[in-house]
């Protein structure tokens, strides 16, 4: 397993300028006032991944990989490993750009940066939940609208959540303020983990 | 003599109408064995499913005497792989692979490994993307011999390849089976290349094995005569196999030669080749 996240990372290296340069872009936004950096965190993680979906299929690799030892088993966990791993990565990254910006710029909010880190890893995980299974089952390249089915449907949730928190008891409120943070992020965990089995569960079944 | 692989009564299904087997073969090991059959006839099919990229519907497949379903992981250890058309992702550089298969055979053999691309002339600092075509055969077979793998399984690993190239190939695989331990199943449709070095064929039309011997013996017992329409009616329809009527020769396939000879003493029987005994199995008429 540890091989095939080292094939994704490899990817990602060689791939390294593209997405300098997509970072850079961001960075511009990100200097122009709009400071959400967990929208350009989240972006960046998920057209990573995908990328790394693109050039396996591209080369037809996933029938090389099942000719591997434990080939089919180590493929769809060292994706979810993968995702995981770049996801904290471009967090940490883009917090820390963040930081050293709100000190230039002297209004550097701790809170509002962990907070919206915290979104973009439950985001992430979320998305990627959702559309993993259908990239295992019919491929990235048609699946690509199944990612705009995913994230539509992330916001969608939670512009649901937030339109009927008007409505939240006093109660029930206070409990998201103050365990909001520790239930999404356990759910998204949740959510992988089935993600994981059902793509998994498609993938030992497929033929290439 | 001990099975390297063991297919009995395989059968897989599509959705198409096409079918592989049911059929049964034993592959020994220490035996280079070539899979021939024109394009769409099953060769890839029956790769796919020894490797278990494809699920069969039907029979048993057994490598190394270990149970495929059980032991998977552990086969896979030893078999080396080239597949037609699937390999690592181009992006990556020749060296990663080495990096990253490292992680995966226990018994990957990174000096080996760098022995071939010497050995192959290939720069290890640049992308797969950037190797012209042979070169990048000769990759997946470094690739595929590194981790000292008992079992070759190569599907079309000459083709689109220059002479040359090919012959270099072909003596790296006479190498590996030299010491009687190791074993090569591959399939091809340039079929001159088998008879320089496969001790088996295995013939493969429309889903079925429709014939299975030794080189030798498939060369010394098949012949051919070219003739015209009127020596072509002398010969005894038993002794015809296959015919093809050209536009102003009969080509006749016959078995048995040293009967032959002997009985069509008067009529020149040319030596075979595995691509005129294709040609006629397949597009051949039955008398």
């Amino acid at each position: 397993m540890r091989g095939l996240i080292k094939k994704d990372l490899f990817i990602i290296k060689n791939n390294l300028r593209t997405l300098l340069i997509m970072f850079a872009i961001f960075a511009i936004i990100l200097t122009n006032g709009n400071s959400n950096i967990g929208f350009i965190a989240t972006f960046l993680s998920i057209s990573i991944m995908m990328s790394t979906f693109s050039y396996d299929e591209y080369n037809k690799f996933d029938a090389f990989a099942v000719t591997l030892p434990n080939g089919r088993k180590n493929i769809v966990a060292s994706k979810y490993l993968a995702t995981i791993l770049i996801i904290v990565i471009s967090t940490l990254l883009m917090s820390i750009l963040t930081i050293l910006m709100g000190i230039v710029r002297n209004n550097l909010n701790i809170e509002e940066i962990i907070s919206s880190g915290f979104g973009c890893l439950i985001s992430v995980f979320i998305v990627q939940s959702i559309i993993y299974p259908i990239i295992f089952k019919f491929g990235i390249e048609k699946s690509r609208i199944g990612l705009f089915v995913g994230i539509f449907l992330v916001a969608g949730i939670f512009a649901l959540i937030s339109k009927l928190g008007i409505h939240l008891s006093d109660s029930t409120l206070s409990i998201l303020n103050n365990y909001g943070l520790i239930i999404f992020s356990i759910s998204s965990v949740v959510i992988m983990v089935l993600s994981y089995l059902v793509s998994k569960h498609i993938y030992l079944k497929k033929e290439f | 003599m001990n099975n390297a692989i063991e297919i009995k009564n395989l059968v897989k299904k599509y959705e198409t109408s096409f079918k592989l087997g049911e059929l049964t073969l034993n592959i020994p090991s220490g035996y280079i064995i070539g899979l021939i059959g024109e394009n769409g006839a099953g060769k890839t099919t029956l790769i796919k499913s020894i490797l278990n990229i494809l699920h069969i519907d039907r029979g048993s497949i057994k490598i190394f005497d270990k149970d495929y379903k059980k032991e998977e992981s552990l086969i896979k250890e030893d078999i080396g792989v080239v597949l037609d058309n699937s390999f690592f992702p181009e992006i990556l550089l020749v060296k990663d692979i080495d990096s990253v298969m490292k992680s995966i055979y226990k018994q990957w053999d990174t000096e080996l490994f760098y022995n071939y691309l010497n050995d192959f002339d290939i720069d290890k600092d640049k992308q797969i993307k950037a190797l012209s075509e042979g070169m990048r055969k000769k990759l997946e077979i470094a690739t595929a011999l590194s981790h000292h793998p008992k079992l070759l399984i190569l599907d079309e690993p000459t083709s689109g390849l220059d002479p040359v190239v090919r012959q270099d190939i072909l003596n790296v695989f006479q190498k590996f089976v030299s010491d009687d331990k190791h074993t090569i199943l591959l399939s091809t449709h340039i079929t001159s290349d088998l008879e320089h070095i496969a001790d088996k064929i295995v013939f493969i039309d429309e889903g079925q094995i429709i014939l299975e011997d030794t080189r030798d013996n498939i060369m010394d017992n098949f012949g051919i005569i070219k003739c015209d329409e009127k020596t072509f009616k002398n010969i005894e329809p038993s002794d015809i196999v296959k015919f093809i009527k050209n536009k102003y020769d009969y080509e006749v396939l016959m078995k048995d030669m040293a009967k032959m000879k002997k009985k069509y003493a008067n009529y020149i029987i040319d030596k075979i080749t595995l691509e005129n005994l294709m040609i006629l199995m397949i597009k051949g008429e039955n008398i």
